[in-house]
């Protein structure tokens, strides 16, 4: 376990709830013990799951989302998962461009049989989030940045990745 | 909005590791919390009663209880809230033991976590709004889909339970696996005089409609509402004339006919009744070998059919049923052995598998009963049973164990020696698996009384040796290498999943696992529900199991389909999509993405577009939300406000600096 | 007879049965164009194909649901027409396409930085085969086409209608072969680098939506999410996250759609560069779904459908 004395980050979780909440259940029931920086909302489905709750978390200043639903094939409704399958792989692999870490985010699937997995996904996420350390927020944190974005960004003119090249 | 907080310590479950105090007192600094309390035991009488009383006495509309995880006691809550007179769905639970104090050991953590948990429900519960069920008629009429032991059961316990029932069955008879078996275990009890009369009484109940050589076309609907479209195979009889008299079958002169009943040892006649106790006893035309449907010529069977009921030209049928619940109980295949190289891969013809060797014990089987090998007709006096033939077997993607073969190779191993009382059996086996009812004394008697040899180890290879094949395998108690020379080798093969299973249960919505298996609702607690509701299952169809078994699981079925039907009307989940007509553009594509066909198009007023869920169909999955970019359709209870309202509660956004 | 000329007559033997057609005419001056609404002789006058004619008209397409109207439409435009029809936004029966085989358009943000001093209002265009000719303030200055092309043109691998019913000008037989270095150069920053440009330029977005209004691909109108109380995806604060949350939306909604015409990046009154999203995005579903938005049709956009194998997603091991 990792130790308990350093800061909590922020972890948001989505579990649909017939698979994965009920392995963190079953985790529970077994007092599979983990770190505690995990909240986790409750969702139907992962297919329920818009990969924008995602960003918005991340924007919000989540350290990282974690999601997890059905295995493929044993989705509750037939075919949630494979639809979440296909938006939230897409939303990994475009994470990178905006300069937001894609290791905040991850998906999963976890079966309400599988508290141990639970427990080894929800460990090795936290340690992962850790070893990142605290996300930087996207808005400024402080009036001093604030200020000091206005200043950079009016210095730069057309501060364009493309147009200057 | 009035909310209140009520804080369950479980006992010590929650208490432990979690300062619930301090949660109920953070509580009450939530946004519209009016009231926050903590307490022993919520979910006692006592603990409902003071939600009950604090709802009146604080005008409370809206309750968060933390404590254990909703899957147990939501239900619970949300009737204790009902009984004070709000709308159940006004109601949030956090999640503060197996999310929190079960897996958390630092109490400060724990404390803060469950405060954030409480703050996410409260944040939820002030975007809920309350909901109401829908309630609609019941059909009361059960499908049946299978005809074997569990579906007959299922059909005659529902049946006499006063339901309608259509039994589906795709064989030209019903009866099953079971029909074939010579004798059952342990009882050694003849299987077709136990049988028998149940599948007469199937034939004869005024309440069941039969319908063989038929499969199931499609099912649309719900619960309570399903409508079911069976196609029944052209059998080129006309079964309202056919009395079943077999001249028929008597005269054909095509008889090229795989013999499907007696598992293929021997053939058997283009048009045929499959055997004696068949129900229905009615003829059918394997046009695959009738030489009138593949040539044109012959059309003997016409000519001597007292009642003129051969038809040449009979088409398919479509039959379409609508009902309220559905049994499956499709049963099991044969694993097919042939994939295994060491047992020969059918290149000698005295390697049968079990199923066929009943047919060679039975009297109304191609040998009348005597036992006589495929290759010469002879006696065998050595038969060697190899058990655990595709069970229990990695390197054939069967890793389970079938459950009963132990059990039919020890009948067998002691029917061989009643019938042929100079014979020695020999079983090669891996564990004794009898767990049954007077199962292992079984399993003792066909070695002590039968002195049949059991040799724990698997065989390597059977190869001929004369007129006898040898098994050459392992004795792994012994430590050595054994040969045994058979006059004909028995083989259990093991269960698989029923051909077509997984297609059907796509028709059914019903989950098949990854063998094949329909998976139950919940292994232990519902274990012949499945998750769509109004769809039971019972028998092999769910994971191997024998004939006892598959009964009760049949009744069980049937109890589950009566109990739903019992009641006059049913009520729908509330918690389904709902369109916001203004924002729909009405591009379609949630009717795309719904696994249920739950959303319809529909035109407005103005002569646009709309989508429109179908309430009762709607399952409430919520992909449909995802789709629609402009959030028009929203899932009650899981709305794209209430989940952003979670989040934001979590990672409250960073508001621009202010610079007053 | 010129291109321009062919285009009328064809246009000019639709109009009748046609409620509208749109193209491009000059703008406030001769450097900028604008669309056309073409509803009768005259205004057929005024059409203009010009390398300046730059909006894509399937902008409109879906704002005339239920009339016939055609549009000329060059090849990054036809691809946003067959994602239309794909997604059964409009109706084939009711678009007739003039399909033009595009050289490319240019961008004026590069014109600006070309010309000697900020254009304001330029006196006269000439258009040669290779070059603009443009007098500002008394003075004529020489810009290469090349040196101006919209990056989209650089790259473009559809520069031929891949739609048409009508079709002017000579098809393309080699497609150029160029990246956009800078793309590269962008993808390949670390991630702080990049972090932080975002957050810079998303400051300076002010929200006016130009690039949403201008998406042929936006199809919600006055729905929105970003601009709605239910569901409240946003709150109207300008800030970085904000503002970026609004393009994430625009991002998300697009997966799979986007048929790469710039728009949304030409329309940006800041020069947000909105392309550096879009381009990266449409690359992941070509990786994983081989799909290109609008360049066949009868295909479903890939978030819209699934495989239960699903070939090029690894699943994550834990």
């Amino acid at each position: 376990m990792p130790a308990q004395d350093e800061r909590e980050l922020r972890i948001v979780g989505f579990l649909c709830n017939w698979c994965s909440y009920g392995g963190a259940d079953t985790a529970g029931v077994a007092r599979f013990t983990q770190p505690t920086d995990l909240r986790i909302i409750r969702v139907p489905c992962s297919g329920r799951i818009d990969p924008l709750f995602v960003v918005r978390a991340l924007l919000n200043g989540a350290d990282g989302v974690l999601v997890s639903g059905c295995h493929p094939r044993d989705c509750h409704y037939a075919e949630g998962n494979f639809y979440a399958r296909r938006r939230l792989e897409m939303l990994k692999r475009f994470l990178p461009i905006t300069g937001i870490d894609e290791r905040r985010f991850e998906y999963t699937w976890v079966s309400a049989s599988e508290g141990q997995r639970w427990q080894h996904v929800v460990t090795e996420f936290t340690r992962r989030i850790h070893e990142l350390g605290p996300a930087q927020s996207f808005n400024p944190a402080t009036q001093e940045e604030w200020f000091n974005l206005a200043l950079n960004e009016a210095s730069k003119g057309e501060a364009c990745a493309c147009h200057g090249s | 909005m009035r909310i209140g907080v009520f804080i369950c310590h479980c006992g010590s479950n929650i208490a432990g590791t979690v300062d619930c105090e301090s949660v109920a007192e953070l509580a009450s600094g939530f946004p519209e919390v009016v009231y926050s309390t903590d307490s022993m035991y919520t979910c006692s009488e006592p603990g409902q009663e003071g939600i009950i009383t604090a709802i009146h006495e604080q005008k409370l509309d809206g309750v968060v209880v933390a404590s254990c995880t909703p899957r147990m006691h939501e239900p619970t809550f949300r009737r204790a809230v009902e009984r004070a007179g709000l709308n159940r769905y006004m109601f949030e639970m956090a999640n503060i033991r197996e999310h929190v104090s079960w897996i958390g050991k630092d109490k400060e953590h724990n404390t803060n976590k469950a405060a954030d948990l409480v703050l996410m429900a409260v944040e939820k519960l002030r975007r809920n709004r309350p909901l109401v069920p829908k309630s609609f008629e019941t059909i009361k009429r059960v499908l049946v889909i299978g005809g074997g032991v569990a579906g007959i059961q299922a059909a005659l316990d529902c049946a006499d339970g006063g339901l309608d029932v259509v039994m589906v069955e795709r064989d030209q008879s019903i009866g099953g696996k079971m029909a074939k078996l010579d004798k059952t275990f342990p009882t050694i009890d003849c299987s077709s005089c136990v049988l028998g009369p149940k599948m007469v009484d199937i034939a004869q109940h005024e309440k069941i409609t039969l319908h063989t050589c038929a499969e199931i076309e499609a099912v649309s609907g719900y619960v309570g509402n399903f409508s079911v479209t069976i196609r029944r195979r052209a059998t080129y009889v006309d079964w309202t004339k056919c009395t079943g008299c077999g001249v028929c079958t008597e005269k054909c002169p095509s008889k090229r006919s795989p013999d499907v009943f007696n598992e293929f040892m021997g053939t058997t006649t283009a048009i045929n009744i499959p055997f004696p106790q068949a129900i229905p006893k009615k003829a059918a035309i394997n046009p695959a070998t009738c030489t009138m449907i593949q040539k044109g010529k012959c059309g003997v069977c016409a000519k001597v059919c007292p009642v003129g009921c051969i038809d040449y030209e009979q088409q398919d049928e479509l039959i379409n049923v609508d009902v309220g619940a559905i049994v499956v109980a499709t049963g099991y295949d044969l694993f097919d052995w042939h994939k295994y190289p060491q047992y020969g891969e059918g290149r000698y013809p005295d390697v049968i598998t079990s199923l066929q060797y009943e047919r060679l014990l039975s009297a109304s089987g191609p040998t009348g009963g005597h036992i006589k090998r495929p290759s010469d007709g002879k006696e065998p006096k050595n038969v060697v049973f190899i058990q655990c033939v595709g069970s229990r077997d990695r390197s054939v993607d069967r890793p389970y164990c079938s459950g009963f073969c132990c059990m039919y190779t020890a009948k067998q191993a002691i029917l061989t020696k009643d019938h042929i009382p100079d014979s020695q059996s020999y079983v090669f086996y891996m564990d004794i698996r009898a767990p049954g009812k007077g199962y292992d004394e079984f399993t003792r008697r066909a070695m002590e009384e039968y002195g049949a040899q059991y040799v724990r180890g698997r065989v390597a290879m059977i190869y001929p040796h004369g007129e006898q094949l040898m098994v050459r395998g392992a004795d792994t108690l012994a430590g050595t290498q054994v040969e045994v020379p058979a006059d004909l080798v028995v083989l259990a093969t093991g269960v698989e999943a029923a051909q077509g299973a997984v297609k059907l249960g796509e028709t059914l919505r019903v989950v098949p696992d990854q063998y094949g298996f329909f998976v139950e609702s919940h292994p232990k607690l519902k274990p012949v529900e499945t998750n769509t509701a109004g769809v039971y299952l019972a028998g092999a169809c769910q994971g191997p199991k024998d004939i006892p078994t598959s009964v009760g699981q049949g009744s069980a079925a049937a109890a589950k389909a009566l109990g739903l039907l019992s009641k006059e009307r049913l009520e729908s989940d509330p918690a389904v999509s709902k369109v916001n007509l203004s924002r729909c553009v009405g591009c379609q594509k949630c009717i795309g993405t719904c696994p249920f066909g739950a959303i319809k198009a529909i035109t407005d007023r103005q002569g646009k577009l709309k989508a429109e869920v179908i309430e009762t169909v709607c399952q409430g999955c919520g992909i449909c939300t995802v789709t629609c970019p402009q959030g028009a359709i929203q899932l009650e209870h899981f709305t794209d406000n209430q989940i952003l309202a979670e989040v934001n509660a979590l990672c409250p956004p960073k508001m621009n600096a202010s610079f007053e | 007879m010129s291109q321009l000329e062919e285009l009328k007559a064809a246009i000019r033997g639709h109009l009748d049965s046609l409620d509208c057609v749109i193209g491009w005419e000059q703008g406030y001056d001769p450097l900028h164009a604008t669309p056309l609404f073409i509803r009768n002789e005259s205004d057929l006058e005024r059409l203009s194909i010009s390398p300046l004619a730059v909006h894509n008209p399937a902008t409109y397409a879906t704002g005339f649901a239920g009339k016939k109207i055609g549009m000329v439409v060059r090849g990054c435009h036809s691809r946003s027409i067959i994602e239309l029809l794909n997604e059964k936004l409009i109706e084939r029966e009711n678009v007739v396409l003039f399909g033009l085989c595009c050289d490319g358009v240019v961008s004026q943000r590069k014109i600006r930085t070309a010309l000697p001093a900020d254009p304001g209002f330029v006196e006269a265009v000439e258009i040669g085969d290779d070059a603009l000719h443009i007098t500002l303030a008394g003075e004529k200055t020489t810009i290469k086409l090349q040196d101006v092309l919209a990056d989209k043109c650089r790259i473009c691998a559809y520069p031929d209608p891949l739609l048409a019913d009508v079709l002017i000008g000579n098809k393309h037989d080699s497609r150029p072969e160029e990246t956009l270095a800078c793309q590269e150069a962008f993808e390949a920053k670390p991630n702080a680098e990049k972090f932080t440009f975002w957050q810079d330029t998303m400051s300076r977005c002010i929200r006016c939506y130009a690039c949403r209004n201008v998406c042929p691909m936006c199809v919600c109108q006055d729905y929105c999410i970003a601009a709605s109380r239910d569901p409240l995806w946003m709150s109207q604060e300008n800030s970085p996250a904000e503002n970026f949350m609004f393009q994430m939306i625009h991002v998300s909604h697009l997966t799979g759609r986007c048929t790469e015409c710039g728009e949304c990046e030409r329309a940006c009154p800041v020069d947000i560069p909105l392309m550096l999203l879009r381009r990266y995005m449409n690359k992941q579903v070509q990786e994983v779904f081989g799909h290109q938005a609008g360049t066949s049709l009868d295909k479903t956009p890939p978030l819209l459908t699934f495989q239960v194998e699903e070939a090029r997603i690894k699943e994550r091991d834990w």
